[in-house]
């Protein structure tokens, strides 16, 4: 398996007249927590949710493992929508992390985190239940198993969406900035549980203000500015001086979130 | 009034809440139909829909109970006016069930539904399981809402000669030469029912509470 | 079944003076209902607790039944306790009281809807209880139960048809009894029909007009 978690060929999307991805190429390393940085409109979401395949690219091309993910490219270089099954197939092995947290208020959290291995597994509820519950363990919710939604803490309910994501067994997580509608005090239990996955060797692609964050835990930071991939390398690689002067720009409407340290003179 | 006629308006109360609850159930079914197809992407089906709203709740219902009352034997149906009355009020409530709904539906944040897609959901299977549950939930307020409205109106049905609570206050009415004593009964009587029902909505939003949009 | 137009045209004189006795009415109805529910609404929110609570249980009574049970009541048992009303002083008494229940409760919504911090802010600048129910209360309820009015003047269109029972010379008595005389019911029922649509449609989409014409006034 030579293949990159994930390779993006070409990639543009365009909403009416409006391109807000041009020309995207990237691969995303197996393994490593990538984080997608860059200021508000740089399309650092849209990206992100190509991936998910939850918005279809203008053009371009998007391969999960070698797999083409809802378009193929043929023989005449024009693009030739895949069929829904394996569409299905290839983004079974995608998990989504929302800002919003998006759980279904009706289920409680196990409910949310078994409903789909009971739906679209066809486990039976016991053991879809057993390994909810070895999930929301994993996220330290275990105590919250029979609460709804409405009764979590906001980074309560997103670690049980991150639980949620995991019980389906990815192979690739992409969180949609996780953090960003939780209260400060609240994020870093969402964090924790981030830089525990990808320490156990989770493939991740964050989109995040977490300057902090993507500094520490990121391997891999891509710099988006105006819909192009400006920088892609190394925490150290990209944060250290001599810095792009973009990227200083940038981290300097960020130093609260932790992007003084990277600035302060060494 | 002796506890004989007293006995008597208690049992067309009943019949009032009997048939007020048959329309708002088959209203309901109706009104889910209407509103699949308002939702529809396809015109010659939303517009229909359309149609079939604005007509039902623009024209007063006491003006569409006379007309079923007689456009049915007027095409050969000749049916009890109890049926008559049944079908219209059930019409005109599954017009506004039916936008309740679209409310409801419509305001299912999407985010939940693209999550739903991310689990592997089929689209089947984010409908039953995910929006319809969520939109449901949200339109109880509106149904409960509805169902007293639905009740009021019935009494329209006395118009067209169904002995239900209205029309037995008016002949007891005018038999007895009391219509203060018998109008003020039933209007009690619609009263208490009304307040059971406000009653059971709030119990039923209650054991609902835990699952609202957070 | 056959449609008859003529039956229609000689009729015309009829339909229209049905018609004027339900615009009248309509129209009547929905300016009292709004004045008197605006004087409950503010007596419930700025005057004495006993005075609220009755006038809630009085606005409850109304909404809690049928307004065909009202309208029997007044107009058959008001004999009884001394008030003899023609059908359309009748009609006209008891749909103004039935709307007013029905307003009441949309101004009280919306009186509590204005939030506090606009009457701090108004305070805070010195202007007096009267000012800040002229200057910021009204015009900011005013855009908050526009939506609300509108649809209860339109409950009231329809609602001027239950007149016809009794004996109020409105469209609904006049058309559905040319339409016996004529042996045309069906027909007859038709036109009231799309006579009622027209004017529900008409009011709701000038409704519509008037809300976006007063947006510019809505919350930020």
């Amino acid at each position: 398996m030579t293949h990159p978690a994930i390779a993006i060929r070409r990639l543009s999307k365009s909403y009416g007249q409006t391109e807000v991805l041009h020309g995207i190429d990237l691969e995303i390393a197996r393994g490593a927590t990538t984080c997608l940085i860059g200021p508000s409109g740089s399309g650092k979401s849209t990206l992100l949710r190509c991936i998910a395949f939850l918005e279809e690219a203008t053009t371009g091309t998007i391969l999960i493992d070698g797999q083409p993910l809802g378009f193929e490219e043929g023989a005449d270089g024009r693009r030739i929508r895949l069929p829904p099954q394996r569409i299905r197939t290839v983004r079974s092995g995608i998990g989504m992390v929302f800002q919003q947290f998006n759980l279904w208020p009706h289920m409680t959290a196990l409910g949310n985190v078994t409903e789909a291995l009971v739906t679209v597994k066809g486990l039976v509820r016991a053991e879809a239940e057993a390994r909810g519950m070895a999930q929301l363990r994993r996220v330290g919710l275990e105590a919250r198993a029979k609460h709804y939604p409405s009764e979590l803490s906001g980074g309560q309910q997103q670690r049980v969406a991150i639980a949620r994501a995991l019980a389906l067994e990815p192979e690739i997580l992409l969180f949609d900035e996780p953090t960003a509608s939780l209260d400060p005090e609240l994020t870093g239990e969402v964090l924790n549980v981030m830089r525990d996955l990808g320490e156990d060797g989770m493939t991740m692609v964050v989109v995040t203000h977490e300057i902090g964050f993507a500094a520490t835990v990121g391997e891999r930071i891509v710099f988006l500015d105006h819909g192009r991939v400006l920088l892609n390398g190394t925490p150290s690689e990209l944060f250290a001086p001599p810095r792009h002067p973009r990227l200083t720009q940038f981290l300097e409407t960020y130093l609260d979130r932790g992007a003084a340290m990277l600035l302060k003179p060494a | 009034m002796t506890a004989q006629l007293f006995e008597l308006m208690l049992k067309a109360a009943g019949y009032t809440v009997v048939i007020s609850a048959a329309s708002i159930a088959i209203g309901l079914v109706i009104g889910i139909l209407v509103c699949a197809a308002k939702l529809s992407p396809r015109p010659w089906l939303r517009w229909p829909a359309s149609l079939f709203v604005s007509f039902f709740r623009g024209v007063p219902l006491l003006v569409q109970l006379l007309l079923i009352y007689n456009l049915l034997p007027a095409i050969g149906l000749t049916v009890p006016s109890i049926v008559a009355a049944l079908i219209g009020l059930s019409l005109c409530t599954a017009a506004y069930q039916a936008e309740n709904l679209r409310g409801g539906f419509q305001s299912v944040p999407r985010g939940l539904l693209e999550a739903a897609d991310m689990a592997g959901l089929s689209p089947w299977q984010q409908f039953s399981r995910i929006r319809a549950p969520i939109a449901l939930r949200l339109t109880v307020p509106a149904l409960v809402n509805e169902a007293i409205l639905i009740l009021k109106a019935s009494s329209l049905i006395s118009v067209v000669g169904v002995i239900e609570l209205t029309r037995t206050a008016q002949n007891l009415a005018a038999s007895t030469y009391e219509p203060l004593l018998f109008y003020s009964v039933a209007g009690g009587l619609y009263l208490a029912i009304n307040w059971l029902v406000a009653a059971g909505g709030s119990l039923t939003e209650r054991a609902l509470r835990r699952g609202r949009l957070a | 079944m056959s449609f008859d137009g003529s039956v229609i045209l000689a009729a015309l004189p009829a339909i229209l003076s049905g018609l004027t006795v339900t615009l009248g009415i309509w129209v009547a109805a929905t300016v009292l209902g709004i004045a008197l529910g605006f004087v409950v609404a503010a007596l419930r929110h700025f005057g004495p607790r006993p005075l609220g609570l009755s006038l809630r249980l009085v606005v409850e009574v109304l909404r809690g039944t049928p307004f065909l049970i009202q309208i029997f009541l007044l107009y058959f048992g008001g004999p009884f306790v001394g008030i003899s009303l023609d059908p359309v002083p009748a009609g006209l008494l008891g749909l103004s009281v039935y709307a007013a229940a029905y307003f009441s409760e949309i101004f009280r919504a919306g009186f509590a809807a204005v939030p506090r911090g606009h009457v701090e802010a108004a305070q805070c600048v010195g202007l007096s209880q009267a000012q800040i129910v002229r200057r910021i209360l009204i015009p900011e309820m005013t855009m908050l139960v526009l939506p609300q009015c509108v649809n209860m003047a339109v409950i009231l269109v329809k609602e001027t048809a239950v007149l016809s029972i009794i004996a109020v010379p409105e469209a609904t008595a006049v058309i559905s009894a040319l339409g016996s005389q004529q042996y045309a019911f069906v027909e007859s029922l038709f036109l009231l029909a799309i006579i009622y649509w027209g004017l529900v449609e008409a009011c709701g989409r000038a409704g519509s007009a008037l809300e976006t014409r007063l947006s510019k006034f809505r919350f930020a």
